[in-house]
């Protein structure tokens, strides 16, 4: 799984942590970590939360053109 | 009781699954090897000496087999149908047969006596096996058939 640059990028630009960003949406900061490097593809659920806690799309964070 | 809320996340709680996945299956495999061993040791006389690893073995095998055809989940790879389980029934037959006529030789050094176990052992578990995965192969379509049906009207 490809690295979620974009989610890393919307983090930084709220000037939020990984732990921070974890507290927000209820989750460990090994979590975000996880789905940052592609480790881990959350549930639609978690998506949302993120999104909602950066003030983002799914689109915005989520969505790959050409993704396999 | 009160449902105690999780201390772990979705991820966390992915991965506890996995582990708990592998450690099932080392229960499974464990339990059986250990059996093996056990019947080595014991002879097929006295396998009253492992009752409890059996009866473990068995309510695993149980529940397992019972909560996949309740959702109607047959394998990842093999395919419930006659050929399939032909095929698994030989292999298990075979095994068993092996395994068998192994312990006769090592315990009783009778050649003609390891041949009988593994033909009874063979046809006896191979028959039981193929009767076996009929059955419930019978049950898995039946259940599919069910849970594909369910809820088209509400869609």
């Amino acid at each position: 799984m490809a690295k979620n640059l974009k989610l890393k990028a919307a983090r930084a630009g709220r000037d939020l942590s990984q732990q921070e960003l974890a507290e927000l949406v209820g989750v460990s900061r090994q979590t975000i970590n996880a789905i940052e490097k592609g480790e881990y593809n959350p549930t639609i659920k978690l998506c949302r939360a993120i999104c909602r806690a950066l003030g983002t799309t799914l689109n915005d964070l989520f969505w790959e053109e050409n993704e396999e | 009781m009160k449902n105690v809320k999780s201390n772990l996340d979705e991820m966390q709680e992915a991965k506890l699954l996995q582990i708990e996945h592998k450690g099932c299956w080392l229960a499974f495999w464990g339990l059986l090897a250990a059996m093996i061993v056990e019947l080595f040791v014991f002879g097929v006389e006295n396998m009253r000496y492992f009752i409890g690893e059996w009866i473990v073995f068995m309510v695993l095998c149980i529940y397992m087999t019972d909560a996949c055809l309740r959702n109607g989940i047959w394998d990842r790879r093999l395919k419930a149908d006659r050929k399939t389980n032909l095929t698994i029934s030989l292999i298990a037959g075979a095994a068993a047969g092996l395994i068998f006529a192994a312990v006769s030789l090592v315990r009783y050094h009778s050649v003609p006596g390891a041949i009988a176990s593994f033909a009874l052992l063979f046809v006896f578990v191979g028959i039981c096996c193929f009767l076996a995965l009929s059955l419930t192969a019978r049950e898995y379509r039946k259940k599919l058939a069910q849970l594909e049906n369910d809820g088209e009207e509400d869609a």
